[in-house]
């Protein structure tokens, strides 16, 4: 069963979301990584680009397979993790601990329409 | 959707099932990397059921495979194994193929699950002026691929009720079981030695259960299709097509213009490749099948048609198709992956060699 972490918000793509001071944080989860298998590429927006909610902002990899990466949110990019495009088995190792993007929210109500972990939960196993 | 015998042991094993040329086939297992690791260096085995099995028998049988394939079958010993292009008149390829010579009045074709039907339809309209009758198999047998460096030694410890020789590679070895014989070949589709076993399905559950009871891993079609392009060997609907002639996907090698005559010998004796295929490294990037090949004007000149990671390099590599006229060797290639251009290094070697003998 993949890990599922209390007080962060969901999408149905598979996404995480946490907030602070306005500034979301999205990864993705780790019934995401799981389903990819090893993740062999990463691929992220730079600073200053702007996000526009359910587009695509990036790709993550596997051997075999190429996945968009889709905001739920509005605004721009503070920063992405470079770390995880040098090192993008890292999202296979730790999906929670490794962060993607933090994105300036235009409006932070943006992520009160996403799920909370109980209702993620449920998603997930109704679509495994 | 088809089922192969082994469906219900592909559900056990909690396999990733997909839909493959109207079967429902197994794409992965537990984990594709591991996969790609156990055939290059110990042993795994695949379910390849979904390709079809033809049979063609009579005093003129290896006649006329000689005549419908490009690559010289009459003059290969008695128990071989000869890969070859299926050619239309005007040389472009129906599909490629694996010749078994099982005996002077017998042959077995293997051809491509999603191409059945439309060979079969074209070699029964070949074959009036041969004296032999064409099959199709395909329903009787089911096939596995166990591959690796101890696909040998790993069959050898199981009850095949049969005394298995360790023939060469490209060889085959049959078990007479009267209108379906047992055949094992020494090939592949890895790089890796390997054994092919051609058998009725029965036959084949039981030896798929004492592979599996011994700890052999099952491998997808995933880890097949990286195992095969690390080792550059043409995939039919990627490097080979119905638009393309053998010459087109870098198969000279497999038409013998020396022989008598053949489908397609008179346009290919003359013709010249429209296109290369060549073998592109990235070191930063993946590529993939469809991504346009650019040259350092920017202009388009080719497209990938086969690519992934690789499992062994640890980085990207491709098969592309590039036009003749728009690349000369020696000239910078990038390639195009969502609107950025990344360059490309062109190898000339297969990116992996291969264990076989």
């Amino acid at each position: 069963m993949a890990k599922i972490l209390d007080g962060l918000k969901y999408t149905e793509d598979h996404e995480w979301i946490s907030v602070e001071d306005g500034v979301a944080t999205i990864g993705i989860t780790d019934f995401a990584q799981s389903s990819l298998g090893d993740i062999v590429f990463v691929e992220l927006p730079d600073e200053g680009e702007s996000l526009e909610a359910g587009n695509s902002f990036g790709v993550v990899e596997s051997i075999k397979s190429v996945s968009d990466l889709y905001t739920p949110v509005n605004g721009s990019i503070l920063e992405k993790n470079t770390t995880i495009e040098d090192s993008p088995e890292s999202l296979n190792e730790d999906a929670y601990g490794s962060w993607l993007i933090k994105v300036k929210l235009e409006n932070e109500a943006d992520i009160e329409s996403l799920m909370d972990s109980t209702a993620y939960k449920e998603y997930c196993e109704s679509n495994s | 959707m088809l089922k192969t015998s082994l469906y219900e042991e592909h559900l056990q094993l909690n396999a990733k099932l997909v839909d493959f040329a109207g079967w429902q086939m197994p794409i992965q297992y537990k984990n594709l990397k591991e996969e790609v690791l156990a055939v290059r260096n110990d042993v795994g085995v695949f379910d390849v059921s979904h390709m079809g099995e033809f049979f063609v028998r009579g005093p003129q049988a290896i006649d006329f495979v000689d005549y419908i394939v490009t690559n010289d079958i009459k003059n290969a010993q008695m128990g071989k194994a000869i890969y070859s292009p299926m050619c239309r008149e005007d040389g472009t390829v129906i599909d490629d193929l694996i010749v078994y010579k099982l005996a002077e009045s017998k042959v077995m074709i293997c051809v491509n699950a999603a191409n059945i039907d439309k060979d079969f339809d074209w070699m029964n309209s070949k074959t009036e002026n041969f004296d032999c009758t064409l099959s199709n198999h395909s329903s009787d047998y089911s096939l596995l691929a166990i591959q690796g460096p101890n696909s040998f030694n790993t069959l050898k410890k199981l009850d095949l009720n049969h005394d298995l020789k360790d023939i060469s590679y490209y060889s085959i070895d049959i078990k007479e079981n009267g209108e379906t014989p047992i055949i094992f070949a020494r090939t592949g589709y890895t790089g890796e030695d390997g054994f092919e076993i051609f058998a009725p399905h029965d036959y084949i559950k039981n030896v798929w259960k004492q592979l599996i009871e011994i700890g052999v891993t099952p491998c997808g079609l995933g880890a097949r299709d990286v195992l095969r392009l690390e080792v550059c060997y043409p995939l039919y609907g990627h490097e080979l097509s119905d638009e393309l002639t053998p010459l087109d996907s870098g198969l000279k090698w497999t038409v013998k213009l020396n022989k008598e005559d053949f489908i397609g010998k008179q346009v290919l004796a003359d013709a010249n490749a429209k296109y290369k295929l060549i073998k592109l490294t990235l070191d930063r990037g993946i590529p993939r099948e469809g991504y346009t090949l650019a040259n350092s004007q920017g202009q388009e000149i080719g497209r990938i048609t086969s690519g992934t990671q690789s499992v062994i390099l640890q980085k990207g590599i491709a098969l592309a198709l590039v036009d003749k006229n728009l690349h000369s060797s020696g000239e910078e290639i990038l390639v195009n992956i969502r609107n950025k251009q990344y360059p490309a290094n062109i190898v000339t070697k297969a990116f992996v060699s291969g264990g076989h003998k």
